[in-house]
C-alpha cells in the first residue's frame, strides 16, 4: 500500500522546511533507511530517510520549496500501484474507533456509566457527538432538565442579578414575570419588555390614533426633536388695544358688522411687525434659511378630537375688519370640519391664543417649517409700576415667542418681541 | 512610525534596547547563548554582547532564580530564562519563598528588580511537561508580578517596563505566539504595568481573554459580528497587578461576560476574574452567569487531536460567546 513522505518537524517551533535537494528521482526505486531528500530547517539542514521500501513516485515539491511540516511530499509504492486520490485515505485513518453500543446506539463508556448510576434511559436521550453518538454531557443535559421540572414548582424566582436591580427600579414584581432565559429565569430584556407594556395594564380604553392626531403627534415629535426651540416672554399693557378693540366693536355694532376679536387684532399686529423682521417670517430647510414672501398668519383653533391651524393669507395686506371676517370664518368652518386644503396651507407664523381659557403664559411648539410660533396668554388686570415709581392698575398679557434657534438668536427675537408689544400697547402704530 | 515585528523578535529587540541602555541589565539561561534559545529568543545577543552578560547555565532552574535574586540584590537588573514554564516549579522556593519576600522582609531596604521569562502553552505538540499554563501559581504570591502579553506591540512595551520595575516580575510568553506579526512603533517605549488594553469594543458582551486566547477571541469576534453580535475583548496585560476597573466597566456596559484562558479551569486565573466581577458594582448589571472559557482539568495529551481539543479554540469561543449573547446560558 501507498506510504506517505512527509515534512518532518525537527523542532518544537518549525512551522515549515525548504527541500536543498532531491537525492532520488520519482521512479527511482528505494530502501527504507535510505537517504531520500535533504531539507533545511531555520536552524538546521539534514537528510531525511525514506520511510517504506518501493518506488517513489508523486514528488509534489521541488528542489527550493518551502513546505509546511507534515505536509505529504511524495508517496513511496509498491510496484504497479497508483497514488491514492485522496492524502487522507492514507496518512489518517478513515475508520472510527468503534464505540460501545447501547443497542443499536453509540454511547462512550463514561456516558454510559452516568446514564447507569442516576437510572437515565439511553433511548430517551438524543446524542449530540459524531454520528449521534452519546457523550457525557448529553446524560448531565438530560440530567439538569428533568432536574428543573422538580425545581420550577418551588416557587423560587429566578433572575438575573441586572433583571433584578431593574425590577426595583422599575417597581415591578418578580413573580409576575414571565422569564425568557434558560429555566425560566427572569432576564433584564423581560423587565424592559413589561416596564414598556407597564402603562397599558392602567388603561381604561384604547382609543386608535385618529387621522388628525396621529398628524399631530408625528409633526409636534419632529419638530419638537429635530428643532432648537428658545422661547421668550414679554409682559404687555393691553389698555390701549382694548380700547381700540372697544371702539372698533362699537362701531361695528353701528354699521353692524361683525366684532374684532383679540386674536384677528393679533393677528394684524404681528403680521404688520413682521414685515421689518423677515428673519421671523421664515424657514430653515436642508441647510438653508428662506425668508419668505408672503407673510401668512396660521391660528390654532382647538377641535374637539385635537388642533388644527387654518391660514390667514397675505395677512400684512389686509383690513382689521378684513381679517376678523376671515378668522371668524375659518374658525366655524374648522369647528365643522369643511375647511379645504388651501385653508391650512401656506403658513408663515403661527399664533396660538390660549387667553380665553385663561391661561396666563405658556411655550408652544414650533408649526414646520416655520421657525416661530406666538403663545397669547390672557389678559388680567395686574398691579403694574409706571414712570416715577406710581402704582397702578393695568390689563396685562403675556405672550411667549418660541423660536428656532437655527435661524433666529436672541436679539433678533427680543427687536421682534418688542416691537410687537409696542404695536399692542399703541395699535394706533398700524397707521404708519 | 511603525513596522511589522513577530511577538519573538519584539522580545528580542527589547532585550537587546535594554541591554545597550542599562549595562547592569544581563541575561541568564539554559542555551539561551551560542543556541539562542529554544525557541530562538536571544540569538545572536552572545556575539553582540559578550558571554559575561548572555550566560549559559547548567540545566538548573533553581540556580537560575536563585542566582537572579542575588544579582538583583546586589544591584543588578537581570533578566532569566526558564525554557518551559512547566520547570519554573524547580524554581519556585526562590521566587516564592525568596525573591517575593525579600523586599517586605528586610522593610523596604532590599529591591528585587528581576525579570524572569519563560515561555507557557499548549499547541506545539510538547507533550504533558512541556505545555503548562501555571501563571495562576505565581498571581498567588505577593510579592510578584505576572505579566502576560498577547501582541508583539504589548511584549516589547511590557518587557521593557518589567526590566525596569524594582520589583521581582514573572514574564509569561506563549510558544504559538512567538512567530506572530504584528504592528510596533518604532523606537523605545514602555507600557505599564497594571493596565488593561480593549483590544476591540463591542456592547453585546465582554469576553476577557489572556496570551494567545486574545488572539483567538479576536477572531471569533470578528465572525460574531456578521451574526450582529458586538463583542467587547479586554485583555488584562498584567494579571498582577490587575486593572479591575477596566474590567468591571466593561462588564457593567454589556452586562455579560465570557472568561478565557488556556490554563485549566480549576484553580485558574478566571476564577479570580470571576469573583472580582462578582464581587465589584457591575454584580447588579450581570444579564447572565459569569460564564468561564478554560483548558480541560487533565495533562495536555501529546496526540496532536486530543492537544486541540484540550484547551479553548476559536470556535469554542464563538459558539459560548454566541450562547451567551442570545441568553441561553
Amino acid at each position: 500500500m501507498a506510504i506517505a513522505v512527509i515534512m518532518p518537524k525537527l523542532e518544537i517551533s518549525q512551522e515549515s522546511a525548504t527541500i536543498v535537494d532531491w537525492l532520488k528521482q520519482e521512479g527511482d526505486p528505494v530502501e527504507k533507511g535510505e537517504p531520500l531528500f535533504v531539507i533545511e530547517t531555520d536552524k538546521v539542514t539534514v537528510e531525511t530517510e525514506a520511510p517504506a521500501t518501493g518506488i517513489l513516485a508523486d514528488v509534489r515539491f521541488a528542489a527550493g520549496d518551502r513546505v509546511p511540516v507534515t505536509e505529504v511530499v511524495a508517496y513511496i509504492l509498491e510496484p504497479g500501484e497508483r497514488p491514492p486520490q485522496d492524502d487522507k485515505d492514507v496518512v489518517v485513518s478513515k475508520s472510527e474507533p468503534p464505540s460501545p453500543s447501547d443497542g443499536d446506539r453509540a454511547v462512550t463508556p463514561v456516558a454510559q456509566r452516568l446514564a447507569k448510576a442516576h437510572g437515565v434511559d439511553l433511548r430517551e436521550v438524543s446524542g449530540t457527538g459524531s454520528k449521534g453518538l452519546i457523550t457525557k454531557s448529553d446524560v448531565e443535559d438530560m440530567l439538569a432538565r428533568t432536574g428543573i421540572e422538580s425545581r420550577v414548582t418551588s416557587g423560587r424566582v429566578r433572575a438575573t442579578p441586572a433583571a433584578r436591580r431593574l425590577a426595583r427600579e422599575h417597581n415591578q414584581d418578580l413573580d409576575s414575570v414571565r422569564g425568557s432565559g434558560p429555566r425560566g429565569r427572569i432576564q433584564a430584556a423581560d423587565i424592559w419588555a413589561l416596564a414598556a407594556e407597564a402603562p397599558s395594564q392602567l388603561t381604561t380604553d384604547v382609543v386608535p390614533l385618529s387621522q388628525m392626531r396621529r398628524t399631530i403627534a408625528k409633526r409636534m415629535t419632529w419638530s419638537y426633536q429635530k428643532t432648537p426651540h428658545i422661547t421668550f416672554t414679554v409682559r404687555v399693557d393691553m389698555s390701549a388695544f382694548e380700547e381700540t378693540r372697544a371702539h372698533l366693536n362699537a362701531k361695528a355694532d353701528i354699521v353692524g358688522r361683525a366684532h374684532v376679536s383679540t386674536t384677528a387684532l393679533l393677528v394684524k399686529a404681528v403680521a404688520f411687525c413682521l414685515k421689518r423682521h423677515p428673519w421671523i417670517n421664515s424657514s430653515f430647510r436642508d441647510d438653508e434659511i428662506h425668508l419668505l414672501s408672503e407673510i401668512n398668519i396660521g391660528v390654532a383653533v382647538a377641535l374637539q378630537e385635537g388642533l388644527i391651524v387654518p391660514v390667514v393669507h397675505k395677512a400684512d395686506e389686509k383690513t382689521v375688519g378684513a381679517i376678523a371676517a376671515e378668522v371668524s370664518d375659518l374658525t366655524q368652518r374648522a369647528r365643522e370640519r369643511r375647511l379645504i386644503s388651501s385653508d391650512i396651507a401656506g403658513g408663515t407664523f403661527t399664533i396660538s391664543n390660549l387667553g380665553p381659557l385663561g391661561v396666563d403664559e405658556f411655550t408652544a411648539i414650533i408649526n414646520p417649517p416655520e421657525a416661530a410660533i406666538l403663545a397669547v396668554g390672557t389678559t388680567r388686570r395686574e398691579v403694574v409700576v409706571e414712570e416715577e415709581d406710581r402704582i397702578a392698575i393695568r390689563p396685562v398679557m403675556r405672550m411667549t415667542l418660541s423660536a428656532d434657534h437655527r435661524v433666529i438668536d436672541g436679539a433678533t427675537a427680543a427687536r421682534f418681541l418688542a416691537d410687537v408689544r409696542e404695536v399692542l400697547e399703541a395699535p394706533e402704530l398700524m397707521l404708519l | 512610525m511603525s513596522r511589522q515585528l513577530t511577538y519573538l523578535g519584539a522580545i528580542r529587540e527589547t532585550l537587546r534596547e535594554e541591554m545597550q541602555r542599562d549595562e547592569r541589565v544581563f541575561l541568564i539561561g539554559e542555551d539561551i547563548g551560542v543556541y539562542g534559545g529554544a525557541f530562538g529568543v536571544t540569538m545572536g545577543l552572545v556575539d553582540e554582547f559578550g558571554a559575561e552578560r548572555v550566560i549559559d547555565t547548567p540545566i538548573s532552574e533553581l540556580g537560575i532564580a536563585g542566582a537572579i535574586t542575588g544579582a538583583a540584590l546586589t544591584g543588578m537588573r537581570p533578566v532569566g530564562e526558564i525554557m518551559f514554564m512547566d520547570f519554573i516549579t524547580l524554581a519556585l522556593d526562590q521566587l516564592v519563598n525568596q525573591a517575593a519576600k525579600m523586599r517586605f522582609m528586610f522593610g523596604g531596604n532590599a529591591e528585587i528588580p528581576f525579570v524572569l521569562r519563560t515561555p507557557a502553552g499548549s499547541g506545539a505538540g510538547t507533550a504533558a511537561q512541556h505545555s503548562q499554563s501555571l501563571e495562576n501559581w505565581l498571581v498567588h504570591v505577593p510579592g510578584l508580578k505576572v505579566v502576560m502579553p498577547s501582541t508583539p506591540h504589548d511584549a516589547k512595551g511590557l518587557l521593557a517596563s518589567s526590566i525596569r520595575d524594582n520589583n521581582p516580575v514573572v514574564f509569561v510568553e506563549h510558544k504559538l505566539l512567538y512567530k506572530v506579526e504584528g504592528e510596533v512603533p518604532d523606537g523605545v517605549y514602555t507600557i505599564p504595568l497594571g493596565v488593561a488594553d480593549i483590544k476591540r469594543q463591542g456592547h453585546d458582551l465582554t469576553i476577557i481573554a489572556t496570551s494567545v486566547m486574545v488572539k483567538r477571541s479576536l477572531e471569533a469576534a470578528e465572525q460574531l459580528a456578521e451574526e450582529g453580535i458586538e463583542v467587547e475583548v479586554v485583555d488584562p496585560r498584567t494579571l498582577k497587578p490587575l486593572d479591575k476597573d477596566t474590567i468591571i466597566q466593561s462588564v457593567s456596559k454589556t452586562g455579560r461576560v465570557l472568561i478565557v484562558h488556556e490554563a485549566c479551569k480549576t484553580g485558574g486565573f478566571g476564577g479570580e476574574l470571576a469573583a472580582v466581577i462578582a464581587e465589584s458594582e457591575a454584580f447588579d448589571y450581570l444579564d447572565a452567569p459569569i460564564m468561564r472559557l478554560a483548558g480541560r482539568d487533565i495533562p495536555i495529551p501529546y496526540n496532536p487531536k486530543l492537544e486541540y481539543r484540550a484547551v479553548p479554540q476559536t470556535d469554542d469561543i464563538i459558539e459560548a460567546a454566541r450562547q451567551l449573547a442570545r441568553g441561553q446560558v
